[in-house]
């Protein structure tokens, strides 16, 4: 669906990208995970046409986006970090503006309306001003915007920065929909939770470069480390289970005894049974599995720096 | 829906709503229309003064001297010689000076016949009055021609100062409404960042370019009629409505402004440096094409620059029009003038536009 190969972008002395190379499949979600400055912008705006690209190729759907960009372009639907919308018009006269640069039909641009408004779940706001929208509405209707003219691929950058959380979850369920209905997503985040939650596959940039793609799961298991089971037992207790849990050689860490292991949920019941039989009880045994985030910094040395826009 | 008529639509909506924009383009010129309309509404009617040598002294000479008092805006003087008439002009204490030469009324009958007429040049637009009122003057009078230069004629009985100004404000438009306007549409789309969305769309470049002309023209459309309307109701100015040539000089006019504003609005490094620039340009030029006073009070150093200004050719184009009657033909020149600057400037502005856009 998309093919990236050997991207190179410099911008004056500075290479965002240096060459660059993967591919999405078909109704994948894919995500970009990086810090800020690691190239997940400048790529998807060369995707998208926005910037010239100084090598390499990027190939959508069998078609050269240097050669044809205007072709890949209604292939495509770009969601930017902003909400790209006119403050004096309303939610419908911002659709209608949008779908007018598709030279879409007046029956298609109803049509698409009527599903985005069902979709978004913004019949309400729709004959409203966007100057006078939440932030979180301004972003689904930036969003109705980009796909009004229902595109195959959706390209969208750092959806959800900057939103609480709540948003953020309301947020993922449209992506995750859109999903269902087939579309390939390209995502770049750099909220590790938000990659493991919505991509089949993530890229992991750093510097301009991808320093590995993979499954989420998969990048865990070979770049995470080790999991952790946590015990907490009464402070009475901690030196005892300290002994009783030796074999194990667990590290005692504000008041916790931490396991470091490769297999966390075969020896959970294990650990908790050790301690029952010489009469310990514990308060509270869990598992921290490794984060995308300890892929980063395991990978770069760097760590990923969550809600710094 | 065509991307075009897409990109039109929403800048009118975005026009109409915006407060600032809709100030500039309407209600500023809107508003100094009402000022003028104060000072210069009332009926003072323009009156200069001629001095009459009549060396000729014969009944038809005192006809036309009497013809000359009724037309109100010359006053007659008498002189008895030549030379203390030049020196009265010299002196400023009157604007020209008609001499009847001797024998004029014998070679009247005979066949040609002439006058000698100079004027107080200091004052342009004073002596291109003078001299249109005695070319339509002895136009009409006379069956047999009597030489005179100017070749235009005045088609009103009273010429006042509102006159004179009303073509120039309705150039101010093509100032304000197109050249500062189409600055702001661009620079618009860049500082909201909105121009991203268009240009992640197939909308070619150009579209977005031919679609904020036709909305930037609407809107000095609207600051035209406006202007016009209120023109004609408050001030109710005796000038040649001849829409079919204003029109075309209007149309021509406001390219030009929109041209310019596009090379503001692609040279400037930010948006707020293209908006001042535009406002800036637009004040300044205000005074050198003609708007409120003639191009010819200007130095000469001035009138030179002023002269590669496309909208002085369309003041004067307006002026010409409504003042003095002009029509097709000595307004085609100036429409040439117009088309081949629209072309030259738009072109250079789709060039500038272009690069812009790769380098964004």
């Amino acid at each position: 669906m998309i093919k990236i190969e050997n991207l190179v972008k410099c911008y004056d002395d500075v290479v965002a990208l240096k060459g660059v190379s993967f591919t999405v499949e078909k109704g994948e979600i894919f995500g970009l995970l990086g810090p800020n400055g690691a190239g997940k912008t400048t790529l998807m705006e060369i995707l998208c046409g926005l910037r010239r690209l100084d090598k390499g190729k990027v190939i959508v759907l069998d078609i050269d986006v240097s050669r044809r960009p205007d072709k890949a372009k209604r292939l495509l639907g770009f969601c930017p970090q902003e909400t790209l919308l006119y403050k004096y018009l309303t939610v419908r006269e911002n659709l209608v503006f949008a779908a007018s640069l598709y030279s879409l039909r007046s029956r298609e641009v109803e049509e698409r309306i009527k599903f985005l408004v069902k979709f978004l779940d913004i019949e309400e706001i729709l004959k409203k001003r966007v100057d006078k929208l939440s932030g979180g509405m301004k972003r689904r209707v930036s969003l109705a915007a980009s796909i009004v003219h229902d595109p195959k691929i959706i390209v969208l950058d750092e959806p959800t920065v900057g939103f609480d959380p709540h948003v953020k979850r309301e947020f993922w369920q449209f992506i995750k929909q859109l999903h269902e209905d087939g579309k390939t997503i390209l995502l770049s985040t750099h909220n590790m939770e938000e990659a493991d939650e919505l991509c089949d596959r993530v890229a992991i940039m750093d510097s301009g470069k991808i320093v590995a793609i993979d499954k989420p799961e998969t990048l865990k298991r070979i770049y995470g480390g080790n999991a952790v089971i946590n015990v907490k037992v009464k402070d009475f207790h901690m030196e005892k289970a300290e002994k009783i849990l030796h074999k194990l050689k667990p590290k005692r860490e504000n008041n916790e005894l931490k396991i470091f292991v490769n297999d966390p949920w075969k020896l959970m019941p294990e650990v908790s049974s050790m301690l029952f039989a010489k009469g310990v009880l514990a308060e509270k045994i869990e598992v921290t599995e490794p984060t995308l985030e300890d892929v980063f910094i395991n990978l770069t040395g760097k760590r990923l720096m969550e809600g710094v826009n | 829906m065509n991307p075009v008529f897409g990109i039109a639509i929403k800048d009118i909506k975005v026009f109409l709503r915006e407060k600032g924009s809709l100030f500039w383009t309407i209600v500023f010129p809107i508003l100094i229309l009402f000022l003028y309309s104060a000072i210069f509404g009332r009926e003072v009617p323009f009156v200069a003064n001629i001095a009459i040598v009549d060396m000729d002294n014969t009944q038809l000479t005192n006809n036309i001297i009497y013809g000359l008092n009724q037309t109100e805006v010359l006053q007659v003087k008498m002189f008895q010689d030549n030379t203390s008439a030049l020196e009265a002009l010299k002196n400023g204490e009157i604007n020209s000076v008609l001499t009847f030469p001797e024998g004029f009324s014998e070679n009247l009958t005979h066949g040609t016949t002439y006058i000698v007429l100079s004027v107080d040049e200091t004052n342009p637009d004073v002596a291109d009055i003078i001299h249109s009122v005695i070319q339509g003057f002895f136009s009409k009078f006379a069956s047999n021609p009597v030489t005179i230069k100017e070749g235009v004629s005045i088609s009103r009985e009273k010429l006042g100062y509102k006159e004179f100004l009303l073509p120039g404000i309705l150039t101010y438009p093509f100032l304000f409404s197109s050249m500062v306007a189409a600055t702001s549409a661009i620079v618009y789309e860049r500082e909201l960042g909105t121009l991203k969305r268009i240009r992640v769309s197939p909308a070619h470049p150009l579209s977005v370019l031919w679609g904020k002309t036709l909305a930037t023209m609407a809107q000095t459309a609207i600051s035209l009629f406006l202007i016009s309307t209120l023109a004609f109701s408050l001030l109710n100015p005796k000038v040649n409505w001849n829409l079919p040539l204003l029109i075309p000089i209007m149309v021509l006019g406001s390219i030009n402004g929109i041209s310019i504003g596009l090379l503001i609005s692609c040279i400037a490094r930010s948006p707020s440096e293209a908006s001042n620039a535009a406002v800036t340009i637009g004040v300044f030029l205000q005074f050198f094409i003609g708007m409120y006073f003639p191009v010819e009070f200007l130095p000469e150093y001035l009138q030179t620059a002023s002269n590669v200004i496309p909208m002085t050719y369309a003041a004067k184009a307006m002026r010409d029009i409504m003042l003095r009657n002009a029509g097709f033909d000595k307004i085609f020149p100036t429409m040439i003038i117009l088309t081949i600057s629209a072309v030259i400037i738009y072109i250079t502005g789709i060039f500038l536009y272009r690069r812009w856009v790769t380098k964004e």
